[in-house]
C-alpha cells in the first residue's frame, strides 16, 4: 500500500478487512520512516517498539469488531504536543528526555480512534518560528529541495509520505507556511474547533492544534475526531459537535472568493503569479470573485508579535528548572533561575521573552500592548467585514519561497513571513493551506479563509487540487 | 443555602467572648482597649492613625481553584498537585464553579456591587512557590468591589468601613527552611499542596483609626465569612491571612502619610500588638522630626516587634494582563440578585432573631451569635428544650468555659445538644441541683459518657425522700445546739448553717427546698 | 546608557536569564530595530476601537467540585532537584 495514493478511508478499510494488519502498516512506516529521516531531520523521536505495541492491540481490537475510525493509521506529532510515551522536547535541548505526565488532548483523541503516533517531528526553538531554522536539532529539510527548509517537520513526514496526517501546532503560521512549502494541505481549524489541552505553547492567544494531510479528504475525516468540547480547553465550548465529511465541492454560482488585491502587492512578481493564475482559475470555473480590502495585513502582523512575545514570556516564565527541565547549578537562588532559564531557552525564545518582558513594562504597555489589543480587534473586524462580501477568502500562506539553509537572514525577516498567516490568527478564522502552484520547482501554497466554523467548505473547496506533492511528480 | 449545610466554621472562644455586637439597641460588651500606656496615647492621639487590611480567606471548596486536586490540609507535602498545579508544560486552568459561588457569596455578604463581567489576570513574578512564573488573580477587574461592614469604633459608635475590592486568586506553594540535619541543609523545600488553593483577597479603605478598629473589622469580617459558608477563617492555621497598610497623619491633613505594610501577623492579637507597635513607632519618628518611610515589615510574634523585610524604591512591576487561558466571567443581573436573596443568615441578623423570637437580652444573643457554630449548638438545645434564657445560661456559660478550657469549639465537643437537653430537663424536673449539674456536666464533658449515666454512676440523684431527710435532719438539729438557740434567738443566717450542714452529709444531693422546710418545721414546731 | 538599552537591561532582570555581554549587546541593536519596526502599529488610529483581550468567545466554562487525587511518581520524576517529599531549591536566607 503505497500510503499517498490512498486514502485514510481506504487504508482502515484495508486494516479492518484484513487486506494488511495494522502492525504490517504500522512496520512498513517505521522503516521507511528510518531510511527518509536520515537526510531531512523530521523526527525527534521515533516510536518504534511501542507503535508496533499499539498496532498489535488495534489488531486485536480489530478482530474482536472494534470499528476504530483510525484503525492502524500512522501519525506525526509535533514535538510541543505533549506525549506520555515519547519525550516531549518542547523545542528545547534540555527537555530532550522529558517525559511528561500529561498527553495532549488531541493525541488522545486520535489514539482512542486507532492511530499511532510514529513520532515527535522537529520544530523551532520553544516552537518559536516558521522554519525549524532556530530548532535546537538542526532544521528539517524540505523534500523538494535538499538546500531549503521544510517550514515545518510535520508538513516534511507528509509529504514524503512517511505518515498520513500529521498533527502540528500553528500561531503565527509554522503549519501553514510548512504546508506550503512542502506542497501539502493544512488546515488551521477555528478557535475553539480542537482541544489545545497538552499544547505547550508560547502564545496561548493564537495557538491552535492543525492537522496537515496529503488531502483534503484525509483531514475531514480527522478533524471529525477532533471537533468538540474538552473541558480542560474552555475554548472548546463554543464547539460541541464535530464536522461529518466533507460536502459536494460547493456549487460554483453560489460562492464568491475574495480577492485582497492589496495583499499579493508584498510578493515578488513570481509569486504573485501564482496567485492570480488561482484567482483566474477559480473565475473560470464560475465562482465569483470579489476584490476585498485588508489593510491592516502589517499592522496586524506587528500586533501579533507584540502579544505572541508578551504572552511568551509569561507562558515560558514556568520554566525555572525546578519542578522539570533541567536545572542551573548554583546556591544562590537568584543565579539558579537566571542559569536554568537561559538553559532551557534557547536564543530565540530568549529574546522573545525578554523583549516581551520589555514591551509589558511599565511605562511600555500603554504604548505597545494597549495598542496591539486595539489593532487586534480591528483585524477581527476587518476580517468579519469581508465576509460581507464573500464567502472564503484567498491569501498567500508565506510571503516568499522557503529559506535556503545557509541563508543569512535577520530576527524580523523571519517574523516578516508571517505577514499573510499572523493577521488570519487574529481573526480566530478557520485556514485551510492547499497547493495553488510552483515557482522554480518549488509549491506554493495557498490560504483559503473562511468565517468560524467554515471548514466543511473550505475542505470542500480546497480538494478542487491537491495531489501535488514532490514525490507525485515521479 | 440553609443554615446547618456545609462546615461548620470554628472560631477560638477567646475571641467569641470580646466580640461586638454592631447594633445600637443591644448591650453592648466592653470595647477592648489596647495595650498602650497612657503616655504613648498621647504621643499617638496628636496623630490620626490611618489602617488599610488586605485579607486574604481561604475559600471552602472540594477542589483548587484551577485543577480537581482535593483543597484539604494534609501533612505529607506535595500530595495535593498535579499537572495544572503544578505548571506543567501544556496545561490549561480551569475554572471552579464552586470557588466563583463562594467569591460571589463572599462579595454579596460585605454589600459589594458585584461585576457582571470580569476575568482573571496573570500577576507575573518569580518566587520558588509559584509554579508557573505567575500568579492567576483578578487585577483589572475585581468580582466585588465598593462594600463596606459596620463596626463599633473607639467610642462604640457604629461606623462603616469600607470594602474596596474583593477578587478571586489563587495561593501560592510553602516555602520551608531547615537550618539544622534535615533534608539539605543547603536547600529550602517546597510544598505545593497549598498552590491553586483558591482564595479571595479582601481589600477596605483606609477607614481604620485604631489598632482596636482594625481588630474589630477583622473579627466581624470573619464572623460574616463563616456565617456565609464561604471560610472556615482560621488565622492559625493560614485560612485568614490579614497584612495592613498603616500610615499617620495631622488630623487637618487631607493627604495621607508615608504607609508601612506590616505582614505576618498570625492572630488577632498580633494584628492589634503589631499595629500598635507600628503606630507607635511612627509616632516617635514624626516626634523627632524624622520621616516615615515606605517598607514592608514582619511582626515577629516572639520578640514583640517589627522586622523590616524589604524598603521599596519603586513600586513592583508585575506586568499584569488578561490570562488568554481563561474565560470570561459573566453573570446577569438576576443570577446576582438570586445569589442575594439565598445568602445565609448572618451574625447581627441571627442576634436578631435570637432578641426577638427567644427573648434572649442582647448581651446573650451577641455572645451565642459570635461563633456560627455555637449558635448552631445553642439553637439545636433549644429543639430539644425550649427554655431559651436557661439554654442560654448554660451555653454562655459552663458549656463555653468548657469548650475554652479543651481548646474545643462546639461542634467538636463529645457534650451534643441532645446531652445539654437531657442534663437541663434533669434539673427542671429537680432530679438534681444546678449544683449537682455543673459537676455532672464537667464529668460528661471529659469523659463523653451520657449526664443521666454520670447521675446514676455516681449516686447524684436529688434526695427529696422526706422521711431519708427527716433523721439527717434530726441528726445535725441534735449535733448543732448551739446554733438551733441561735436561730430561735432570732439569727436568722443560723438557718443557712444548718442547711449547709445537711448538704455536707448527703454530698449536695438533698433538695435544698425540702431541707429548709424541715428544719424550720422541727425547730419552730 | 539610553532609555530603551535601561529598559532592556531591566527586562532581563525581572524575566531571570543569565545573558552574556555580547548577546545582550546584540538584544540592544535588535530591540531598537524591533521598536522601529513596530512603528506603523503604533500610528494605527484605533479611535473608538476596544482592546481585544481574547483569542476565543467562550464565557463561563466551569469545572465541577469533584476532587481527584493524580499519579504523583511521574510528575516528580520529572524534577532536577526532588527528596523527601519536596522540591528543593537553592537556600532562601530571609
Ligand atoms: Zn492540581
Amino acid at each position: 500500500m503505497e500510503l499517498r495514493k490512498t486514502s485514510i478511508h481506504q487504508a482502515v478499510e484495508a486494516v479492518q478487512q484484513g487486506e494488511i494488519t495494522a502492525f504490517e502498516l504500522i512496520e512498513k512506516t517505521l522503516k521507511n520512516c528510518s531510511v527518509l529521516d536520515e537526510g531531512l531531520n523530521i523526527f525527534n523521536s521515533i516510536a518504534g517498539i511501542d507503535a508496533l505495541e499499539q498496532a498489535k492491540a488495534i489488531d486485536q481490537k480489530n478482530e474482536k469488531g472494534g470499528n476504530l475510525p483510525l484503525a492502524g493509521i500512522p501519525v506525526a506529532v509535533k514535538d510541543d504536543l505533549c506525549y506520555g510515551v515519547l519525550p516531549t522536547s518542547l523545542g528545547s535541548a534540555a527537555f530532550n528526555e522529558f517525559m511528561s505526565p500529561v498527553t495532549a488532548a488531541a493525541v488522545e483523541r486520535l489514539m482512542d480512534a486507532g492511530a499511532v503516533v510514529i513520532g515527535k517531528t522537529n520544530l523551532d526553538d520553544m516552537g518559536q518560528g516558521s522554519t525549524t531554522l532556530s530548532s535546537p536539532g538542526g532544521p528539517t529539510v524540505n523534500p523538494w529541495q535538499a538546500e531549503r527548509t521544510a517550514g515545518s517537520a510535520g508538513a516534511a513526514a507528509v509529504a514524503t509520505g512517511i505518515c498520513m496526517f500529521a498533527l502540528e501546532s500553528d500561531s503565527g503560521g509554522a503549519q501553514r507556511q510548512g504546508a506550503s512549502h512542502c506542497g501539502v494541505v493544512g488546515l488551521r481549524p477555528t478557535t475553539g474547533r480542537v482541544s489545545r489541552y497538552g499544547l505547550n505553547t508560547h502564545c496561548s492567544s493564537f495557538a491552535r492544534v492543525g492537522i496537515t494531510a496529503f488531502s483534503c479528504e484525509n483531514i475531514a475525516g480527522v478533524l471529525d475526531i477532533l471537533s468538540g468540547f474538552d473541558e480542560r480547553d474552555a475554548a472548546t465550548a463554543v464547539c460541541r459537535e464535530g464536522i461529518t465529511e466533507i460536502s459536494k465541492i460547493p456549487n460554483s454560482d453560489k460562492l464568491t472568493i475574495g480577492y485582497p488585491v492589496n495583499a499579493f502587492d508584498f510578493l515578488e512578481p513570481e509569486l504573485r503569479e501564482v496567485f492570480e493564475k488561482a484567482r483566474d482559475e477559480f473565475a473560470e470555473r464560475g465562482y465569483k470573485i470579489a476584490e476585498i480590502d485588508l489593510g491592516l495585513l502589517r499592522e496586524g502582523l506587528q500586533a501579533y508579535y507584540v502579544i505572541a512575545l508578551i504572552e511568551a514570556s509569561s507562558n515560558h516564565a514556568r520554566f525555572d528548572g525546578i519542578r522539570f527541565g533541567k536545572t542551573g547549578e548554583s546556591e544562590i537562588l537568584e543565579e539558579m533561575y537566571q542559569h536554568s532559564r537561559a538553559e532551557i531557552l534557547g536564543k530565540e525564545a530568549r529574546r522573545r521573552s525578554i523583549f516581551g518582558t520589555y514591551l509589558l513594562s511599565k511605562g511600555n504597555y500603554d504604548q505597545y500592548y494597549r495598542q496591539a489589543l486595539k489593532v487586534w480587534k480591528m483585524v477581527r473586524q476587518e476580517f468579519k467585514k469581508a465576509f460581507d462580501q464573500c464567502d472564503l477568502l484567498m491569501l498567500p500562506a508565506a510571503k516568499k519561497l522557503p529559506r535556503l539553509l545557509n541563508e543569512e537572514y535577520s530576527f524580523l525577516d523571519e517574523y516578516f513571513e508571517d505577514l499573510f498567516c499572523a493577521p488570519v490568527s487574529l481573526s480566530g478564522m478557520p485556514a485551510l493551506t492547499v497547493p495553488a502552484g510552483q515557482v522554480n520547482q518549488l509549491p506554493v501554497g495557498m490560504q483559503l479563509v473562511g468565517p468560524p466554523f467554515s471548514e466543511k467548505t473550505l475542505l470542500a473547496l480546497g480538494s478542487w487540487d491537491t495531489g501535488t506533492g514532490p514525490l507525485s511528480q515521479e | 443555602m440553609n443554615l446547618g449545610q456545609g462546615t461548620c466554621p470554628r472560631v477560638p472562644r477567646v475571641l467569641a467572648m470580646k466580640r461586638v455586637v454592631g447594633h445600637e439597641s443591644w448591650d453592648k460588651g466592653p470595647v477592648p482597649v489596647s495595650q498602650v500606656s497612657k503616655d504613648e496615647r498621647k504621643v499617638i492621639m496628636k496623630y490620626e492613625v490611618v489602617i488599610g487590611l488586605e485579607v486574604h480567606v481561604e475559600l471552602l471548596t472540594k477542589c483548587k481553584l484551577f485543577c480537581s486536586c482535593p483543597n484539604r490540609f494534609v501533612s505529607e507535602p506535595n500530595l495535593n498537585t498535579c499537572p495544572v498545579c503544578l505548571g506543567f508544560p501544556g496545561t490549561m486552568p480551569q475554572l471552579s464553579r464552586e470557588a466563583l459561588n463562594q467569591a460571589l457569596k463572599a462579595s454579596l455578604a460585605l454589600n459589594c456591587e458585584v461585576a457582571l463581567y470580569s476575568y482573571f489576570d496573570r500577576k507575573n513574578y518569580f518566587y520558588p512557590d509559584m509554579p508557573k512564573g505567575y500568579q492567576i488573580s483578578q487585577y483589572y477587574i475585581p468580582l466585588g468591589s465598593r462594600g463596606h461592614l459596620e463596626i463599633d469604633d473607639d467610642q462604640g459608635k457604629l461606623k462603616k468601613i469600607g470594602v474596596g475590592r474583593v477578587h478571586m486568586e489563587e495561593d501560592a506553594g510553602k516555602l520551608i527552611h531547615e537550618t539544622t540535619g534535615g533534608i539539605a541543609i543547603d536547600s529550602s523545600m517546597v510544598d505545593y499542596n497549598r498552590a491553586g488553593v483558591p482564595l479571595i483577597e479582601i481589600v477596605s479603605e483606609p477607614d481604620l483609626r485604631s489598632s482596636g478598629e482594625a481588630k474589630r473589622y477583622l473579627e466581624k469580617l470573619k464572623s460574616m465569612m463563616q456565617y456565609a459558608g464561604v471560610s472556615d477563617c482560621k488565622m492559625e492555621e493560614g485560612s485568614l491571612r490579614c497584612d495592613a497598610n498603616v500610615s499617620l497623619r495631622m488630623p487637618e491633613d487631607e493627604a495621607y502619610g508615608v504607609k508601612t505594610e506590616l505582614k505576618n501577623m498570625n492572630s488577632f492579637r498580633a494584628v492589634e500588638r503589631s499595629l500598635d507597635h507600628e503606630i507607635k513607632r511612627q509616632a516617635e519618628l514624626l516626634d523627632q522630626g524624622e520621616k516615615v518611610i515606605t517598607q514592608t515589615l514582619r511582626w515577629d510574634e516572639d520578640k514583640q516587634q517589627t522586622i523590616v523585610m524589604r524598603s521599596k524604591l519603586e513600586a513592583d512591576d508585575y506586568r499584569c494582563f488578561a490570562d488568554p487561558e481563561l474565560v470570561p466571567i459573566e453573570l446577569t443581573a438576576q443570577e446576582v440578585e438570586n445569589a442575594r436573596q439565598n445568602l445565609p443568615e448572618m451574625a447581627d441578623e441571627r442576634a436578631r432573631r435570637f432578641v426577638k423570637d427567644y427573648g434572649l437580652p442582647g448581651y446573650d444573643a451577641g455572645v451565642l451569635t459570635s461563633s456560627r457554630c455555637l449558635a448552631d449548638y445553642f439553637e439545636s438545645c433549644l429543639q430539644l428544650f425550649n427554655k431559651p434564657k436557661e439554654v442560654s445560661n448554660w451555653v454562655m456559660g459552663e458549656f463555653s468555659a468548657r469548650l475554652n478550657n479543651a481548646g474545643l469549639e462546639a461542634d467538636q465537643a463529645s457534650f451534643t445538644p441532645e446531652d445539654m437537653a437531657e442534663l437541663l430537663k434533669m434539673i427542671d424536673k429537680q432530679e438534681i441541683s444546678g449544683k449537682i449539674a455543673k459537676e455532672v456536666l464537667e464529668k460528661a464533658f471529659q469523659s463523653g459518657k451520657k449526664p443521666r449515666r454520670v447521675v446514676e454512676e455516681e449516686g447524684l440523684l436529688q434526695i427529696s425522700d422526706q422521711s431519708e431527710l427527716e433523721a439527717i435532719v434530726d441528726r445535725v438539729i441534735s449535733e448543732n445546739p448551739d446554733t438551733v438557740e441561735n436561730y430561735r434567738g432570732g439569727k436568722s443566717k443560723a438557718l443557712g448553717h444548718l442547711v449547709g450542714q445537711v448538704m455536707k452529709e448527703t454530698r449536695g444531693k438533698a433538695n435544698p427546698q425540702l431541707v429548709n422546710e424541715l428544719l424550720v418545721k422541727k425547730i419552730d414546731g | 546608557m539610553d532609555d530603551i538599552s535601561k529598559g532592556l537591561e531591566k527586562a532581563i532582570k525581572v524575566i531571570k536569564i543569565k545573558v552574556s555581554s555580547s548577546e545582550q549587546e546584540q538584544l540592544q541593536r535588535e530591540l531598537k530595530e524591533f521598536l522601529t519596526w513596530l512603528e506603523p502599529m503604533l500610528l494605527v488610529d484605533t479611535g473608538q476601537t476596544e482592546q481585544q483581550f481574547f483569542g476565543h468567545d467562550a464565557v463561563n466554562v466551569l469545572r465541577d467540585d469533584h476532587p481527584r487525587q493524580s499519579e504523583l511518581a511521574e510528575l516528580q520524576e520529572a524534577a532536577p532537584k526532588f527528596a523527601g517529599g519536596f522540591y528543593l531549591v537553592p537556600k532562601i536566607l530571609e
